[in-house]
């Protein structure tokens, strides 16, 4: 028997120098050791007893938080509103639906769980999705289908999903679950398009807009150069389309644009109509279209839109006109296609209005020569090359009453630009502000010089009303000039009502209060608006001289005269007729009673010096002094 | 280098080596507290060397052989052949002084062929982790130190330390080793496992453990320890040490027993810092555990030590007072265990401590540890 290492060492200790074993000593090593272990076994007992307590509280604590952690996970999945599945990846039964899965599927998850897509499907879906999982166990790759119909479910068959599917795998890397999640994106696909057409859409209209435009052109360029093909281009701006919005306002106006563009929309079917801004549109014809074609197309479009058109209750009349480029011959490349069917249209307008015109290579030349007139216009007040002409106006009865103040321009190589080119395009660029207030001048301080009290009569621009401080530069220069008020006479168009009415008519008023006479011009064309007359007492109505000239061809011009004087009788309104140029015709105007005439009878428009005796002025006088 | 032992008890005072032919340089002496306590032994040593430094401090038991001894005083005087020592101590004033003071004493021994630091310290009012961090602060973590805690047995009253001086209280010293001639092999291996759940510090003031998962600690150490022990704490809170999981250093390993008890708020204090929000987890073990982990100890120490020694060589043993609690007269397993790794050519000596000083196996910069053996063998290369 061996000794125990421990007893050894004790009687090791118990035995003294001589070799005798102290019994007593040794009696109290071995009851310690007794009493170590004792106390040891009791201490690792008592240990392991606690621990085992306290793991199995850790336990449960842990299952606690598992149960926790699980009962938020399956909620969440229940709650979430996108189908989630999940299919036991080695037969396909479902193991897991959530609530948004039931709806989609159409049916309650007991029916599903636990069954292949075989005992729930109908034979052919169940034939899809089963090769389906198939495919995504056996590759491992996920599956995604975007934006495709529902294939299964009874919950409408109108909705758009997307489904994906992907494999789940044990820590092994063995195949375990098929998840998949399917989401309803019919919403998103119907906001996408709306945006998408949105984006690509007049919201007006409805029509394609200038972006859409462009890239259909770009398109259309592309496959025209590949296949050496040819195609037009119409240009088309809406006539006296600002008038109707100036007149009745932005809501007829927008309906009005509404129904011209459904209009061209029916008429032009085939092509490809935008509305690009304001009241223009394009129009991109069908490849292998030929100039007769694109023409005739411009025609009938002239006259379906010519027609009156019925907004809200108001009849209105708009036309349009319509400038052609043709591929390649007109522009080989989009900007110059379209700057060319915009030259063209600007010719049409030019012409008339109401009509078609091709791009021609003059217009460019036209275009360009505009913009030259238009620059040069800026250096023609201060190079001196504007002058003011008189035009007298008489009495029936010959007696010189008045001159009219005209604005010439008189251009170093040009020469004399006529007024109906050059005013325009000063109205255009807001030089007529200038322009306008130094004929004012000019015309008040000749007119201050005469001898003779005589009237002068000056136009003024609608832009001097719109812009500018018109009544105090008409105070100034009066007080400048020192002449009468009572001797200035403005001549205003409709065009200065039409726009800011109120604004316009407290104008009027306050020129009236100073003295000044204010005239109606060119009465008869236009609108012609009776009302006009109603809102403000003018002192004088011009007659245009259109009426004038047809007195003797037309019998309705001089219908129109009579009437014209009638009501501006029956008003109190003397009566202008402008453009008098025959002894016939000074004569029918004295038997229907007109006050005043103007036109070659009397005197044309020339430089005051001219008229040096009809002002009061001795031409010695004038010479010399 | 040559080793003489000597011992004494108070039946027949010193005994052992004659005296030297030739002086020792250096007298490293252990004992219990009430040995060493009035500085006889130390004035004792002091006679009969005159000349060498003469350091020591007291233990939870000395260890010469395969003996432990409470009531002797053991001692070596070391003779080196080509090796310089040196000795410098420092005064701890307070816990909160333990780095600054880790700082004094390594600069004092700071010099360019350092080769060997062995630390004594105070066992009761140092913080031991800053005390070292402040000794690597100057020396680096290159250099090898090792050492311990002094000890109070089981009664945690007061600990002493003293160099070329009576041993008192609030005392740092340290021996430094200089040359190329010096040898310094050391191992540390506890032999304690994990059990029970992992516990989160969830209240630490430095040393102090005030909440482990959200309770009072004694609280825990009460259940564990059975009211009967509970009583004897701190003593008996060393057979529960504390394995520490530091998430900011996942591989080091940190094991810290129980050094004060404050039963009315519950609290204990540890032999250093124990960071707030660590995992904490209780540990223990049984005898064969310990022996075989201070065999790993004695193993590590005797691998690591080159070949080439000329003269004798010295193991110091510092071993936690933890331990000794738990073995009881089993205790003497440990130091076979050390005996059959490091051989019968190395003199061993050592004492039981409040904290073993050594670079772990892992890492090579020194730590405290608690419920460790940790093995020092000095030794002089061969010219």
């Amino acid at each position: 028997m061996t000794t125990h290492r421990l007893l050894a060492r004790q009687i090791r200790q118990a035995t003294d120098e001589s070799g005798k074993v102290d019994l007593t000593r040794l009696g109290e090593l071995v009851s310690a050791a007794y009493e170590e272990s004792d106390r040891d076994r009791r201490r690792t007992d008592r240990a392991i007893k606690l621990m085992i307590e306290e793991l199995e509280q850790t336990h449960r604590r842990a299952e606690q938080d598992l149960l926790r952690a699980r009962e938020f996970l399956d909620s969440i999945i229940e709650n979430i509103p996108i189908a989630v599945f999940a299919k036991d990846a080695k037969d396909s039964r479902y193991v897991l639906l959530n609530r948004a899965g039931e709806e989609y599927y159409g049916m309650p998850r007991e029916e599903m769980l636990g069954k292949t897509p075989e005992q729930i499907f109908p034979k052919e879906i169940a034939r899809v999705v089963s090769e389906q999982d198939r495919r995504v166990v056996d590759s491992g790759t996920p599956m995604f289908q975007e934006g495709h119909l529902l294939e299964v479910g009874v919950n409408g068959h109108d909705r758009l999903v997307n489904s994906r599917k992907l494999l789940v795998c044990d820590s092994n890397g063995a195949p375990q679950y098929v998840v998949g999640v399917i989401e309803d994106v019919t919403e998103r696909i119907t906001n996408e398009a709306r945006i998408s057409h949105l984006a690509h859409h007049d919201a007006l209209t409805d029509l394609p807009n200038r972006s859409a435009f462009n890239a259909a052109l770009d398109e259309r360029l592309e496959r025209a150069q590949e296949a050496s093909t040819s195609f037009a281009v119409l240009s088309l701006d809406l006539d006296r389309f600002k008038e109707v919005n100036d007149v009745f306002g932005h809501p007829v106006g927008d309906m009005l644009l509404r129904a011209a563009a459904d209009r061209l929309a029916a008429e032009a079917d085939g092509t490809f109509v935008a509305r690009i801004g304001g009241d223009e549109f394009m129009i991109l014809m069908p490849e292998q279209a030929r100039r007769e074609e694109a023409l005739t197309l411009g025609e009938r479009l002239v006259e379906v839109i010519g027609k009156e058109l019925e907004v809200d209750d108001y009849l209105s009349q708009v036309g349009v006109s319509v400038g052609i480029a043709v591929y390649p011959d007109d522009g080989v490349d989009a900007a110059t296609l379209l700057a060319n069917a915009d030259s063209a249209l600007y010719r049409a307008k030019r012409e008339g209005r109401g009509r078609v015109c091709f791009f021609e290579s003059e217009m460019d030349q036209e275009l360009r020569d505009r913009r030259l007139l238009q620059h040069d216009l800026r250096h023609a007040l201060e190079q001196n090359q504007l002058l003011v002409y008189f035009q007298p106006q008489a009495r029936m009865d010959g007696e010189v009453i008045g001159f009219e103040a005209l604005l010439r321009w008189k251009h170093p190589t040009r020469g004399f630009v006529p007024p109906d080119r050059f005013i325009p395009l000063a109205e255009e660029n807001g030089l007529i502000i200038q322009i306008g207030e130094w004929v004012l001048r000019e015309a008040c301080r000749e007119a201050a010089s005469w001898p003779r009290p005589l009237q002068v009569a000056v136009n003024l621009s609608p832009i001097q009303f719109q812009a500018g401080d018109l009544e105090r530069s008409i105070h100034q220069i009066l007080l400048e000039t020192g002449l009468a008020p009572t001797r200035l006479e403005v001549e205003i168009t409709e065009g200065v009502l039409i726009g800011d009415f109120t604004r316009a008519l407290n104008l009027l008023r306050r020129l009236k209060a100073l003295g000044i006479r204010i005239a109606m011009d060119d009465f008869g064309t236009g609108y012609s608006s009776l009302s006009y007359l109603q809102s403000f007492p003018f002192d004088k109505i011009k007659i245009d001289r259109s009426f004038i000239s047809n007195l003797e061809a037309t019998p309705q011009s001089a219908e129109i005269v009579r009437a014209v004087l009638s009501l501006a009788h029956a008003l109190n309104i003397p009566v202008v007729a402008e453009g008098v140029e025959t002894e016939a015709q000074r004569a029918f105007l004295e038997q229907e009673a007109c006050e005043e005439m103007q036109g070659y009878l009397v005197g044309r428009p020339d430089l005051i010096e001219r008229y040096l005796d009809l002002i009061g002025v001795a031409v010695v006088r004038r010479l010399y002094a | 280098m040559h080793i003489q032992y000597l011992h004494w008890n108070a039946a027949h005072g010193w005994r052992g080596a004659n005296a030297p032919r030739e002086p020792a340089q250096l007298v490293l002496y252990f004992g219990n507290r009430e040995g060493l306590a009035g500085g006889a032994r130390y004035r004792e040593l002091r006679d009969r060397y005159p000349d060498s430094h003469v350091i020591g401090c007291s233990t939870g038991g000395q260890i010469h052989g395969d003996d432990i001894s409470d009531d002797e005083v053991v001692a070596v005087a070391l003779r080196f052949a080509r090796t310089r020592v040196r000795v410098v101590n420092e005064v701890i004033e307070s816990r909160e002084g333990s780095r600054a003071c880790g700082v004094r004493l390594a600069r004092q021994a700071s010099a360019a062929d350092l080769a060997g630091l062995f630390v004594l310290s105070d066992g009761l009012s140092v913080n031991g982790g800053e005390l070292l961090a402040g000794i690597t602060e100057v020396l680096g973590s290159d250099l090898h130190v090792t050492g311990g805690l002094a000890g109070d047995g089981t009664q945690f009253e007061q600990t002493l330390v003293g160099a070329d001086g009576e041993p008192a209280p609030n005392r740092v010293a340290a021996i430094g080793f200089y040359g190329e001639a010096f040898r310094f092999a050391h191992g540390c291996a506890g032999g304690w496992d994990v059990f029970g759940p992992r516990r989160k510090v969830t209240k630490s003031e430095g040393p102090v453990v005030i909440e482990l998962d959200g309770e009072p600690p004694l609280d825990l150490y009460t259940r564990y320890l059975g009211d009967e022990e509970a009583a004897a704490m701190p003593g008996s809170g060393l057979a529960f040490p504390l394995r520490i999981h530091d998430e900011a250093e996942p591989h080091r390993q940190i094991v810290r027993s129980v050094f004060a008890v404050d039963r009315d708020a519950g609290t204990l204090t540890f032999a250093a810092d124990i960071p707030q929000g660590c995992t904490a987890q209780l540990m223990r073990a049984n005898f064969d555990s310990l022996a075989a982990g201070a065999g790993e100890a004695g193993r590590q120490a005797r691998s690591a030590l080159a070949d080439g020694i000329e003269g004798d060589k010295l193991a110091i043993l510092v071993s936690c007072t933890g331990r000794r609690r738990v073995m009881g007269q089993r205790t003497q397993d440990e130091l076979d265990a050390v005996a059959a790794e490091l051989g019968d050519d190395v003199v061993r000596i050592g004492f039981y401590s409040y904290g073993e000083i050594a670079p772990p196996s892992a890492s090579g910069r020194c730590e405290l540890h608690n419920q460790t053996m940790t093995v020092t063998v000095i030794a002089e290369a061969a010219a």
